[in-house]
């Protein structure tokens, strides 16, 4: 894998292609197919010359390893009011000099699309934007399922498993088994809200381990690596969970020094985003537009489990990114560092940017950076008070509900219809939001008590929300076939082996349930003969 | 066609460059937008616009275009002809507008086959 990236100069049509045309020089060396080599010149080169014909000043960045070449244009400029608009062909705002030259015949984003296989815009008007082409090197997938869907990121150290089977049954999309006291992840369902690590007791459960193959694999996380080198103008956005989370009297203030002293000068708190989206979504929420109950994304894990089981309520998503999202979008040219508090705000932090100017970071690999510091540091004085933090008191019209179960229940509740007096579904996978993430270090609890007698005031926040461009789109897991009459004979096979089985959903056989474990023996996943119950086996073991 | 035969046909000034005359033209496009003429530019395509900037040159550059027409009889500016010296761009010069020179393409030849935006 390489990266490279380029100084774009708003403007100077004299140097104008120049980027391009240092990409070009260094892909050819490379050696990257014509085909290829020409899709990527008219993604680049019109990507480029949007940067000097509208804005300031930007960058290109280029990514290639052995799947895709990944290319990422960002500017900071004007952006655009209407992505859509821009987006149709003969639609365009460039300077009568730029018009004069040939450019802005409204051509340039349709011609980068049309040359991409997975193309991305989000912009922001009075910040900038950005432009994310992707173009594959090998033949196209034949699957109908989304190209490059990032995986949620869980890492496992299976030897560690003692086989309670507290996980599969904690899942709230039956993503885990436990088979020959060994913890098995089915990648396909897992939404990364790591309420498995918070249910073990043997820490079989983490995040961001490199996952090979993957398409951040090369910015994986390994957590033994240590920090990379922190750019002086580096951002660092983290949970305020983190800060109040070690066992240290008057840790927020304390870990936030230590922070300091890492090297990372501006330190932002990822509640600024989310305070920023709840303003935005309870005055979207109070226009009066539906579909109601409103559910804003403040926590990735929940839409990812709307997206997989209930694929109904998806209108009710709200069009905004998740707050960990927007920070990485707040700083278009500048180097951020993205802590997430679990799998599911890994991988869709990680998907905003598809090169090194984001890095995701675990709270566990950053907690290693801080900790001889902490130790190091006398207490620091007492941070000023966050104060009543600006937030209008809840609508009673809200629900807010946090924890795997609650939150399962909520939308079960919602999706038959259940709450058409909500305006607007606050809900977080984790117990009491994200400072509940079983991978930060101390309880939720705990956190908060220590918070609240030294928390830090996020005053200054200019935060805003971003409008989220791409559509949800259902997840279907794993398909029993990519032949449809095959994943229905499929599908009538596990109904049959399903009657045959008695239905205590005792875990015995490491899937949660008896319908998961008839599927898996279908899927080649399991032998029928690990069900202790079956009819026609024997009755009970020992 | 080769390049030389190509410019003969239309009367055009031939600047070469470092470009060979005998570089093989098998299709002509004509546009006068930028994201047209990269759109369709590919080796062996020679892009005819009544533009005249050098960022035409980038773009042949990018796209491994042999060589760039220009129209109207203009005089190339120095930038554009320098640029295209440091590429291997041959620049044509037609006497004639956008329209008549395809037009002209279009008749004298049927080996050529000619596009426009």
């Amino acid at each position: 894998m390489i990266t490279l990236s380029y100084r774009i100069q708003g403007g100077d049509f004299d140097s104008a292609g120049l980027a391009t045309r240092k990409l070009k020089e260094q892909l050819a060396r490379i050696g990257v197919a014509a085909p290829v080599m020409r899709r990527a010149m008219i993604a680049s080169y019109e990507a480029e010359m949007n940067v000097v014909i509208h804005a300031r000043t930007g960058t290109l960045w280029a990514r290639l390893d052995e799947e895709k070449l990944d290319l990422e244009v960002a500017d900071e400029g004007p952006g655009i009011p209407d992505v859509q608009l821009a987006l149709r062909e003969g639609w365009s705002t460039a300077s009568s000099q730029a018009r004069q030259m040939g450019f802005g015949a409204g051509l340039g984003l349709p011609n980068i699309r049309r040359n991409s296989d997975l193309f991305d815009i989000e912009t922001r008007v009075g910040r900038g934007t950005r432009i994310r082409s992707t173009i594959l090197l090998g033949p196209r997938d034949d699957g109908d399922g989304p190209l490059l869907q990032t995986p949620g990121f869980l890492s496992l150290e299976p030897e560690r498993c003692r086989a309670c089977l507290r996980c599969i049954f904690t899942c709230p999309t039956a993503a885990l088994r436990v088979h020959g006291s060994r913890p098995v992840l089915l990648p396909e369902l897992c939404i990364g809200c790591t309420a498995c690590a918070g249910e073990c007791a043997d820490e079989v459960f983490g995040i961001g381990s490199a996952n090979p193959g993957s398409p951040d694999a090369g910015r994986a996380d390994t957590g033994r690596a240590g920090l990379p080198p922190v750019p002086p103008d580096a951002v660092l956005v983290l949970p305020r969970g983190f800060l109040a989370g070690f066992p240290v009297t008057d840790s927020p203030a304390r870990v936030l020094a230590a922070l300091q002293d890492a090297g990372f000068a501006d330190i932002r708190l990822v509640d600024e985003w989310e305070q920023a989206l709840r303003r935005e979504a309870r005055a979207f929420a109070g226009s009066g537009s539906g579909p109601f109950p409103l559910i804003p994304p403040f926590c990735p894990a929940v839409v990812a489990l709307v997206e997989s089981r209930f694929p109904s309520l998806i209108p009710h998503l709200g069009r905004w990114l998740s707050p960990l999202e927007a920070a990485g979008e707040e700083f278009p040219l500048r180097p951020v560092f993205l802590v997430a508090a679990c799998g599911a705000q890994y991988s869709s932090a990680g998907r905003t940017s598809l090169t090194d100017r984001l890095t995701v970071l675990t709270p566990a690999r950053l907690a290693e950076a801080v900790l001889p510091g902490l130790a190091r540091r006398a207490a620091a004085a007492p941070a000023q008070s966050a104060g009543p933090g600006g937030e209008p008191a809840p609508d009673p019209r809200e629900l807010a509900a946090t924890g795997v179960r609650h939150v399962m229940r909520v939308l079960s509740e919602a999706e038959a219809g259940a709450l058409a007096g909500a305006t607007l579904l606050d809900l977080s996978l984790c117990d009491g939001g994200c400072a509940g993430s079983p991978l930060l270090c101390a309880d939720p609890f705990l956190a908060l008590h220590r918070w609240q007698r030294a928390p830090i005031s996020a005053a200054r926040s200019d935060a805003a929300a971003v409008p989220r461009q791409k559509p949800y789109a259902q997840r279907h897991g794993v398909r029993l076939d990519k032949d449809m009459g095959e994943a229905m004979r499929r599908l009538a096979r596990i109904d049959e082996l399903v009657r045959s089985l008695p239905g205590r959903e005792c875990g015995a056989c490491g899937a949660p349930s008896c319908a998961a474990f008839a599927e898996d023996v279908v899927m080649g996943r399991a032998d029928a003969d690990g069900c202790p119950h079956r009819h026609g086996h024997r009755e009970e073991t020992e | 066609m080769k390049v030389k035969e190509l410019a003969r046909l239309i009367d055009a000034r031939l600047h070469l460059g470092t470009c060979s005359e005998d570089s093989e033209i098998a299709k002509v496009h004509a546009s006068d937008t930028m994201s047209d003429l990269i759109e369709h530019a590919a080796p062996a395509t020679l892009l005819l616009t009544s533009l005249h900037n050098s960022q035409l040159v980038r773009v042949a550059e990018l796209m491994d275009v042999p060589g760039i027409c220009l129209v109207s009889g203009v005089d190339p500016q120095p930038e554009l002809l320098e640029r295209a010296r440091e590429t291997g761009t041959a620049i044509l010069v037609s006497p004639a507008g956008l329209e008549e020179t395809c037009r002209r393409l279009e008749d004298c030849s049927g080996t050529l086959e000619v596009t426009r935006a």
